[in-house]
């Protein structure tokens, strides 16, 4: 399980999620409550998101964790990984 | 179902229309306004309808709206024809998954644009009075991540439940869409993440299941009969089962079983992998079919939707002398 941040995700945190967003410039800042399906985070982006954040943290989400809502923004997401899953 | 059966030559293009999405105008606007295949189209889709169908579609709101419903068909039938001429595609085979249907009969010549315009405007409304009526109950739950043993362990989970279920959709080995009776969503969805995956969209109307032949007996009387099929132009590939349908009716049939027969994704990529086919142009905005591994593994996929239609064309310089 990756360390608790304060709502401060990690760098491969972020380099796992700008993949998923193709309306966000390169050199575009992420913000905590940047609205991630604004950004094109689409419902197929969100499954593979999970699975490329599943891969990269070694962990496994389960039952709450998996509610669509949690994919909202990063901040929301980032605690979502770092409170709510399980080490795979 | 993985299928990596390789077949002699792979070289082929297939259109493929994809299922229905909601889709905002705003998404779309821009393309319906500006793009000279739409413009032709939306012109004779007005004339047919009376009214003009761009301003219907703004001014209505919901996801799955009568004028939503024929912009996407009109948006998906411009598109092919954007990928005909400006993009030299030039498809032996043509399928549309669900909702896809209705845009491959008409690409493939098998029904005319206006009368295709019509169909669909009755179509809405024709389902719309069929759920409220006879299902007004029943949601189709899609779900990601569950393989094919977790969905025949959660309808043995309904079934003692006594609850009905029946399988809409299987879009891959682990995406599958599931019609039961709304009072089970909860449930429903708790058990999906229970066992590792993910509730995605939950569509009312419901679709494709056994249960509806009453709404393909009204649509083929009061709907179908009054139109003319033609044979297609090229080989038309029915979503409940791959199979290859080359006449008017058999057309007409596969319509008509859209509305009762479960829609098998896995089965198309698997014909068109058969017949040869390497390459699938999508003919509109897709967040389903042509986006899963069955298909992303099996072909190299060519999205082509109002959004990248709109992008500037690249041209070629000329080479210095």
């Amino acid at each position: 399980m990756p360390e608790l941040a304060n709502h401060t995700w990690d760098e491969a945190f972020e380099a796992v999620i700008r993949p998923f967003l193709p309306y966000l410039d390169p050199g575009e800042k992420l913000t905590d409550d940047s609205p991630l399906k604004e950004l094109g985070l689409d419902s197929m982006g969100t499954i593979e998101l999970l699975a490329a954040l599943e891969s990269a943290y070694s962990v496994r989400f389960l039952d709450d964790a998996l509610k669509l809502e949690n994919f909202a923004s990063p901040d929301i997401l980032w605690n979502t990984l770092i409170t709510k899953t399980e080490s795979a | 179902m993985d299928t990596h059966t390789e077949p002699a030559e792979a070289t082929r293009t297939a259109i493929v229309f994809p299922g229905m999405q909601p889709t905002a105008f705003s998404e779309v606007s821009r393309f319906m306004l500006v793009n000279p295949y739409a413009r032709e189209l939306y012109a004779r889709a007005d004339d047919t309808l009376g009214y003009r169908l761009a301003d219907r579609y703004q001014e209505t709101e919901g996801d799955y709206s009568l004028y939503g419903q024929i912009s996407f068909v009109v948006n998906c039938l411009a598109l092919a024809h954007f990928a005909g001429e400006r993009l030299e595609v030039d498809p032996s085979h043509v399928t549309g998954p669900s909702f896809g249907a209705r845009a491959a009969a008409v690409y493939s010549g098998v029904l005319d644009f206006a009368d295709a315009v019509t169909m669909t405007a009755r179509l809405a409304e024709t389902v719309d009075d069929y759920f409220a009526r006879e299902h007004p109950a029943l949601v189709t739950q899609s779900m990601a991540r569950v393989p094919q043993e977790g969905v025949a362990e959660l309808r043995r989970e309904l079934e003692e439940r006594g609850e009905w279920s029946d399988i809409a959709c299987v879009v891959d080995h682990d995406f599958t869409m599931l019609t039961v009776h709304e009072s089970v969503l909860d449930w429903l969805q708790r058990r999906i993440r229970s066992l590792g995956g993910m509730a995605m969209y939950t569509m009312k109307p419901p679709m494709h299941s056994y249960l509806f032949d009453g709404l393909r007996d009204r649509v083929d009387e009061e709907i179908f009969a009054g139109l003319t099929w033609s044979d297609p132009r090229l080989p038309v590939i029915a979503d409940q089962d791959g199979r290859t349908v080359t006449t008017g009716a058999g057309v007409r049939e596969m319509l008509l079983d859209g509305f009762v027969r479960t829609v098998r994704w896995p089965d198309v990529v698997a014909s068109l992998k058969a017949a040869g086919v390497a390459r699938l142009c999508v003919s509109g905005a897709d967040g389903l079919f042509t986006r899963v591994a069955c298909t992303t593994r099996n072909f190299r996929v060519m999205p082509v939707t109002p959004r990248s239609a709109m992008r500037p064309a690249r041209r070629r310089m000329p080479v210095a002398a």
